[in-house]
């Protein structure tokens, strides 16, 4: 597989739940090494598109495609397996264990094909829990530890898996703004580090500008726009969906008159 | 390893030692009763297995116990040797627990209780019935041993306590193993834990297979101590509602929990009996409700609170 | 026999609701629940010998008695423990049923119990069949009562609250109710009707402790049956496991009743586990 190739194709992925359209013939791709921004307002979809593509939710109709691999019908636990891995808007953490037993789990089970023997699997929990910056709270159970160091054990804990792709569900979400530039930093590192691929949810936009190579914007289950950051931010269609149509006026005409 | 994990070793291990030579100092009585409490810890280590650590409670697993007897009883009366039909019983127990353990396990905790419950009424219902293979409601009995009294209760004795040493040393690896993580997390939080690659109903159905194994061999054991066994007896509610009270009291989730809460819970029903009799149901009810209101997490639970709470403490000194 | 079959439903319908709407609800399996209808009979036991007073009319006494006492238990025992999860509320019902059973024996003995109505042994006749009077008026009672029931929850405000509760413990928080009022009243309802059913039931046949466990056996399958919560879900159950039971006593012999029922249950719970009503349930 070559440098840029598609690592993930998600394929016409449609969620209806009765007459409710959730997520709406949704179709973009993401290629090796990318961090593909997932934006757009409350409700349009994304958690429900993770939940889609990782197995939580049996799909209405689409594909999803890992490598090539049709992973439409796998379970869960088969897809993380395989490498493609989420957190979780609400954190999930595995109550009435430390810290460290966490992103163990995350060492032990993941990825197959590794070595998941508990000595080296605690090694490399533990060098991933460095890597996040909780090496003092490692023990503490997550019953004690502040929502930012909950946001970096779910983190470290994917990370653990050694997966290809993470779908980082908004991890921003609760942070305050120095909390939310060190947790963009860390993603950034991360990445160059892992060479992972990242499809980044978030619905504050300010958030996933300065990270993402390409956004893709939904809005009431269907895919509005693709571009790259720039293109997506002077969209008239994105701006109409976040702040209404008279601001949408606004841009097109600023567009029109530059 | 640590001197700490040393010195409990060795304090286990004297333990054990001083337990296979009780007997020389007590009744007969007393040994009867000290053996049926190391066979109620191995039970309640089935039930701590599948709710201390996993959170499913399997409120019918005296099903196994009652299948581990009634096997047992079969096969002796067709010749088999006991060495012989103690695997047999717990193939038995194991490929129930597998069958029906599948289809249920797919639920999530409320469904798996209730269903146990009635697949345990459904098997007691059909041992009270099948009278020619079981012997019926009125029961069944085993070849007696042919040895003075001492002897046969002092073999029991000495095998109830190694299946309990068995059944606790096996627990200890499996809940430090990755299987036991897996177990773990489905309690901890079941989405998550599938989301991290954990085949959570493998893990739920060979967890359930484990406590099936042990706690049918707890039962094989006890039919050919008896020498006789009714359906009512060895499927008794009552055997599930006793070592869940025994884990709970002990601490779920512990290891050595359910073995401390066997001796309490034993060793107080035989001081109460003749005191309450009369009352004894509702003693026990009683008793129930004080220890989820007070000792919740049991003796090992409180204990290890206890201990945490001034670590704590002494941490804050020492930093200061 | 067809008249039997639906009569016995019927009041297997009134029984089985309680327990649904406590388990759909609050998500509270109670264990107690069968020691709880035979309470009820034991109530209108001596209502009878010491007031002679109907089984029908002092019915009404049980249902106000096992109402405060469901009240009580919940507010008391349950709800503070809720969050222990299902092993505390199951082991804690069930040490409420080991206490009222001790109490039962106590005061009434193991022997079986009757209530001997002077008129039952008249028969009430519907074209070529003769109906036991007794039985029909517990049949007309308890859809009576099932319909009341079925009034309080759509009807009244409290009613309302509950099922509001059911759908959306959030919501209903934000709008300012009192939750836990809901659940309460839910859960002493569910022991109300309890008590009702021990009532008529007193009327017809005999009672005992026996009967705790295998009351129990009965509702879980008429509350897994209809779907949990769903108070028409559980009349449907009950007619279905008095129609099983009816004709599996006579096909089969009585031996096999409770096994068949316990199979039924654990078929339904596999294949599906919402109901026949497929209604989703709580959790």
């Amino acid at each position: 597989m070559g440098e840029n190739s598609t690592i993930l194709q998600i394929k016409n992925l449609s969620k209806h739940f009765g007459a409710l359209k959730a997520v709406d013939e949704v179709s973009f791709e993401v290629k090796k090494g990318e961090i593909v921004g997932l934006i757009g307002p409350n409700g349009a979809g994304k958690t429900t598109l993770t939940n889609l593509v990782n197995g939580t939710y049996p799909k209405t109709e689409g594909k999803v495609l890992f490598k090539d691999l049709d992973i439409s019908n796998l379970k869960p636990y088969q897809i993380a397996r395989i490498g493609l891995t989420r957190t979780y808007q609400v954190v999930k953490p595995l109550t009435g264990m430390t810290v460290e037993e966490n992103v163990l789990v995350g060492s032990l089970f993941g990825r197959e094909n590794r070595d998941s023997e508990m000595k080296n699997a605690s090694k490399r929990a533990r060098e991933i829990i460095k890597l996040v910056g909780l090496e003092s709270k490692k023990d503490s159970l997550v019953s004690d530890i502040t929502l930012p160091d909950l946001k970096k054990m779910e983190f470290a804990r994917v990370l653990a898996m050694e997966p290809e792709v993470i779908f980082l569900d908004e991890v921003m979400a609760g942070l305050n703004p120095i909390e939310v530039e060190e947790a963009s930093i860390l993603v950034k590192e991360v990445r160059q580090e892992k060479d992972l691929s990242i499809v980044y949810i978030e619905h504050i936009m300010k958030a996933v500008m300065g990270i993402s190579d390409r956004i893709v914007v939904l809005h009431h289950g269907r895919k509005i726009v693709e571009g790259t950051p720039q293109e997506v931010v002077n969209d008239p269609a994105v701006v109409e969906a976040y702040l209404g149509k008279r601001y949408a006026k606004g841009i097109k005409e600023v567009n029109n008159e530059g | 390893m640590s001197n700490n994990k040393k010195v409990n070793i060795f304090l286990l291990i004297i333990a054990v030692v001083l337990f296979i030579f009780l007997p020389r100092f007590l009744s007969g009585y007393w040994v009867r009763v000290i053996t049926t409490i190391f066979m109620y810890a191995v039970i309640a280590q089935g039930i701590n297995i599948m709710s201390g650590y996993m959170g499913y409670l399997p409120f019918g697993n005296a099903m196994f116990f009652g299948i581990g007897a009634y096997v047992t009883a079969i096969g002796m009366s067709k010749g088999l040797p006991f060495l012989v039909v103690v695997p047999l019983a717990a193939i038995t127990a194991i490929l129930f627990s597998i069958l029906l353990g599948l289809p249920v396990l797919r639920l999530r905790g409320h469904y798996f209780a209730i269903a146990t419950i009635g697949m345990s009424a459904a098997i007691l219902a059909v041992v009270q019935n099948a009278t020619e293979i079981t012997g019926g409601a009125m029961g069944t009995t085993l070849p007696i041993i042919d040895k003075a009294p001492s002897v046969v209760y002092n073999y029991f004795y000495l095998a109830m306590l190694a299946l309990m040493v068995i059944t606790t040393l096996s627990l200890h690896f499996i809940i430090k193993s990755k299987f036991g993580f897996g177990i773990r997390s489905i309690k901890a939080n079941e989405d998550a834990a599938n989301s991290m690659g954990i085949n959570t109903t493998y893990h739920k159905v060979i967890a359930w297979a484990i406590s099936a194994l042990f706690t049918s061999i707890a039962g094989a054991l006890y039919a050919y101590w008896m020498s006789f066994i009714g359906p009512d007896e060895v499927f008794d509610v009552m055997i599930a509602v006793n070592t869940i009270v025994i884990m709970l009291i002990g601490g779920a989730g512990s290891i050595l929990g359910p073995i401390i809460g066997a001796f309490i819970i034993e060793l107080f029903a035989e001081v109460a009996w003749s005191a309450f009799l009369e009352y004894h149901l509702a003693v026990l009810g009683i008793i129930i409700i004080i220890i989820v209101i007070f000792v919740p997490k049991g003796v090992t639970g409180t204990i290890g609170d206890f201990v945490k709470r001034r670590k704590l403490r002494v941490g804050k000194k020492v930093s200061i | 026999m067809l008249a039997n079959a639906i009569l016995l439903g019927g009041l297997y319908a009134l029984m089985g609701i309680g327990f649904s709407l406590q388990w759909g609800i609050s998500g509270i399996i109670n264990l107690s629940y069968g020691a709880m209808v035979i309470l009820g009979s034991y109530i209108s036991l001596e209502f009878f010998n010491f007031f002679h007073i109907d089984p029908f009319i002092s019915m009404i006494m049980s249902g106000a008695i096992l109402f405060i006492i469901g009240a009580i238990i919940y507010r008391g025992l349950l709800q503070p423990f809720l969050k222990g999860g299902i092993v505390f509320t199951l082991i804690l019902t069930f040490a409420v049923r080991l206490i009222v059973e001790n109490i039962i024996l106590k005061v009434w003995s193991a022997d079986y119990r009757t209530i001997r109505l002077a008129y039952a042994g008249s028969n009430f006749q519907l074209g070529d069949i003769y109906i036991p009077l007794t039985k029909f008026l517990t049949f007309i009672t308890a859809g009576i009562l099932i319909y009341l029931t079925y009034l309080f929850m759509m009807n009244t405000k409290t009613g309302k609250g509950i099922q509001a509760v059911a759908l959306d413990k959030e919501g209903a928080q934000a709008v300012g109710m009192d939750v836990e009022k809901m659940y309460m009243i839910n859960f002493a309802l569910g022991t109300a009707l309890a008590g009702l059913t021990g009532s008529l039931w007193a009327s017809i046949y005999a009672f005992s402790p026996h009967l705790l466990g295998p009351i129990v056996g009965k509702v879980f399958i008429i509350a897994i049956l209809g779907g949990l919560g769903n108070i028409w879900g559980a009349a449907a159950g009950g007619l279905l496991l008095g129609f099983a039971e009816t004709a599996g006593a006579a096909f089969l012999g009585s031996q096999w009743q409770e096994a068949i029922g316990m199979v039924i249950m654990v078929c339904v719970l596999i294949w599906r586990p919402y109901g026949l009503m497929g209604k989703k349930f709580f959790g």
